[in-house]
């Protein structure tokens, strides 16, 4: 059983002796010598242990995963000195890898802020002068880096004893009441992130636009472009530095979001700019598709072999080696490519060419000033027709372009309805998006399966050439075997998919909505 | 898993609650999570923590599983250590638990629920040979018995190692023993001492008559807390150590 415990702040500027000092009147109290700790936080860049409510806590190369706001210990584990980065899977296999895998997944934590409190226990006595809750006023600093120190609000923490829950209450009525402080509604943690510039809860790459259905088409295109290049802005650092493979996955979603957009309301825009940006913006997605794909196939490595006999499995070994060479390469590439003047200058320039777009002459702008909610119905459902059509005529006899074809337009839908949301019954959008994901799954899993299986033909002379290359080569048979296995389990899932997505109560709801 | 170490002597005035008090209160010192149980009427280990002896519902509804024992307990001034605390009606002990379908399993099912939350827990037993003691042989891994060193003493603690041998179905508790009260300017007590500190189960640390463990009563703590310097309190640090290694080993 935990302790109850709760927070308060303390007025701006009363230091932890004024508040114990405060308390003296009104209740039993003996004060401890003060002491400092040094904590630093450690989070995904997307914040996903704040979002779960927990910290990692650094302090003296000891890692401990605690809840975010009663720092009570779930996990912990060793550090080694000096280390700013750590994946779970790199972890021991013990109690701390344990937790924090499910959560942080292929995310790698690093340090987000570091905090350091002078913390002065304060003991509150009962009648027998036993200690019935503990306080702990704590005058917290955020240390950004170098000797730059930013005071934080000092804080009150609450802890009750076991077995004394009605002294704690009392106490907690006294603080609120009589001694007027109010509850802090978020750890000193987030106090420290945002003091220091951070983004409380993390960077998040979910593209959240609301949009007015009236609004001009144009300034509906600006919004959602400009979170998306905020996107693309927030992750290349950490794309360049290979902090983790998401950097480049959500910058790459980004783009490729951004490509959509140009294309779909292309008529809100200047032909020639717009046909140069596309162009660039192709490019940068070509620059940074094959470390993608080799990030995928090693990410997926493990659940590719962990079906294999474990004699077949050790032979892929070599296979590993080599992705992971042809990956150092392609970073290299990618990182000269991502470096350079041109993605600064691309970046920048979309940023102009967004900022003065709604003031820009409407003479080959047709879809500018429209309203959005009428250009984006439009295109939505024009997108959803192409693609009952499209599905409709594919039979058993297709080539398998036809579906990859489909998966595209589908990813083109499925953005379409990302943007614009907000202008429309979330009771349509919702069992829309519903199906088709049903459909995207399927055809997903299918190209997949393929793009992975082509991928390994295509290293098979490399991987011959090698030692041990012809027993790798045997057990990447195997793999490419079961991956066209599976290509042709979801090949037979397709018909029953699509019909969900194409069904006549769907389209006519989509006409309705849409147009 | 949780350890149940109970300290447990036939006789009284032995030591066995300042014992409890200070090894549990050193143990939680070294991070371990500690409870300790004060089964004495007389509530001495609750006194001196400062906890009224006072146990909602009694010691009958406590054996017969109707309270909660985790609802019962009261944390310490350490952090680490939690009481549960004695009560007086813990004096018929023996007549709760002999209305029980199994008497001597009446205080392991107590503890049953507070396994995982514990690391050790002692035992603060009243003096006797009952019953109740029966209930704590069976509940304890290890019986840690305070010996003043006297002829008289060695005798009881002889007749217990034959009856926990003869009388406790398996598996029995391990009995363990150190000297109490020891006053190095009585040659009697050097005489027993040397005669048995190199016996099996007989820890090498002896607990000095020591004032500081007198003064426990007036300052209602630990000795850890007012006198954590003292030739006691280092004492009972070395016991817990040795203690810790026994348990361990």
């Amino acid at each position: 059983m935990e302790a109850l415990r709760t927070q308060l702040l303390l007025p701006a500027g009363v230091g932890a002796s004024q508040a114990a000092d405060r308390l003296a009147g009104h209740v039993a109290l003996v004060t401890q010598r003060a002491h400092t700790i040094d904590r630093t936080f450690w989070d995904t860049f997307d914040g996903r242990l704040h979002s779960a409510g927990l910290a990692l806590i650094d302090s003296s190369s000891r890692v401990a995963l605690v809840d975010a706001t009663t720092y009570a210990e779930r996990a912990a584990g060793d550090l080694a000195r000096g280390q700013r980065r750590l994946l779970a899977a790199e972890l021991p296999a013990a109690a701390l890898r344990e937790a924090l895998e499910p959560i942080v997944e292929m995310r790698a934590l690093t340090p987000i802020t570091r905090v350091r409190s002078r913390m002065l226990p304060v003991n509150v006595l009962d009648e027998l002068g036993k200690i019935v809750v503990r306080l702990y006023a704590e005058e917290p600093t955020a240390l950004p880096g170098g000797d730059a120190k930013l005071v934080l609000r000092p804080r009150l923490q609450v802890v009750g004893v076991r077995g004394y829950d009605a002294d704690f209450e009392r106490l907690v009525l006294l603080l609120t009441g009589e001694l007027d402080l109010e509850s802090a509604q978020r750890p000193v943690q987030d106090d420290a992130v945002q003091a220091t510039g951070g983004v409380v809860g993390g960077v998040s790459s979910k593209l959240r636009v609301t949009l007015a259905p009236g609004e001009r088409a144009d300034a509906a295109a600006v919004t959602i472009m400009r979170r998306l290049l905020e996107t693309i802005e927030a992750n290349l650092p950490g794309a360049i530095a290979d902090v983790d493979s998401e950097y480049l996955h959500d910058l790459r979603v980004a783009v490729r979001r951004s490509r959509a957009l140009q294309r779909e309301l292309r008529g809100v825009f200047s032909r020639e700019p717009l046909r140069v940006f596309r162009d660039n913006f192709r490019d940068l997605q070509v620059l940074t598709g094959p470390v993608r794909d080799l990030d995928v196939q090693l990410l997926e490595f493990g659940d590719l072999t962990a079906t294999l006999s474990p004699s077949v499995a050790a032979d892929v070994a070599p296979l590993r080696a080599l992705l992971e060479r042809r990956l150092f390469v392609e970073r290299q590439k990618m990182v000269r490519g991502l470096r350079a003047d041109r993605t600064r200058v691309l970046l920048d320039n979309w940023r102009d060419f967004l900022d003065a777009l709604v003031d820009a002459p409407e003479g080959d702008r047709p879809d500018a000033a429209r309203p959005v909610a009428d250009v984006a119905g439009e295109r939505i459902g024009k997108v959803y027709r192409r693609m009952v059509s499209m599905g409709r005529a594919i039979d058993e006899h297709s080539p398998h372009e036809a579906l990859h074809d489909l998966r595209k337009k589908g990813k083109e839908l499925r953005y379409l309805l990302e943007f614009f949301a907000s202008l429309y019954p979330s009771d349509v959008v919702k069992p829309m998006v519903s199906t088709l994901k049903g459909l995207q799954d399927v055809l997903g899993r299918f190209q997949d399966r393929e793009v992975q299986a082509d991928a390994l033909r295509a290293l098979g002379d490399d991987i011959a050439a090698i030692e041990g290359g012809a027993a790798a080569l045997m057990a990447m048979g195997v793999l490419v075997e079961r991956l066209t296995a599976e290509q042709e389990q979801a090949r037979a899932h397709f018909d029953e998919r699509f019909a969900q997505f194409a069904a006549k109560p769907q389209r006519r709801l989509v006409k309705q909505t849409f147009g | 898993m949780t350890t149940v170490v109970a300290l447990y002597n036939i006789k009284g005035g032995v030591g066995k609650t300042s014992a409890a008090v200070n090894l549990a209160w050193t143990a939680a010192d070294e991070g371990a999570r500690v409870l300790l149980w004060d089964l004495d009427p007389q509530g001495a280990a609750s006194y001196l923590l400062r906890i009224k002896p006072k146990v909602r519902g009694g010691g009958a509804k406590l054996v017969r599983g109707k309270s909660d024992p985790a609802a019962l307990l009261k944390g310490s001034d350490h952090e680490g250590l939690d009481l549960l605390p004695a009560d007086f009606s813990y004096r018929n002990m023996d007549l709760v638990l002999d209305a029980t379908k199994r008497p001597t399993r009446g205080l392991a099912r107590v503890l049953a629920p507070l396994a995982d939350d514990y690391d050790y827990v002692f035992l603060d037993c009243p003096p006797a040979i009952s019953l109740a003691s029966e209930s704590i042989f069976v509940a304890a891994d290890v019986l840690l018995v305070p010996l003043i060193p006297s002829p008289l003493s060695l005798r009881t603690y002889e007749q217990l190692q034959r009856f926990v041998a003869t009388e406790v179905a398996k598996p029995r508790p391990r009995i363990l023993a150190f000297f109490s009260m020891a006053d190095g300017r009585r040659a009697l007590h050097r005489s027993v001492i040397a005669e048995l500190e190199a016996s099996e189960g007989v820890l090498p640390t002896a607990i000095p008559a020591a004032s500081d463990v007198e003064r426990m009563a007036t300052q209602r703590r630990a000795l850890a807390q007012f006198a954590p310097r003292g030739r006691a309190a280092r004492a009972y640090v070395q016991l817990w150590t040795e203690l810790r290694g026994e348990l361990s080993g």
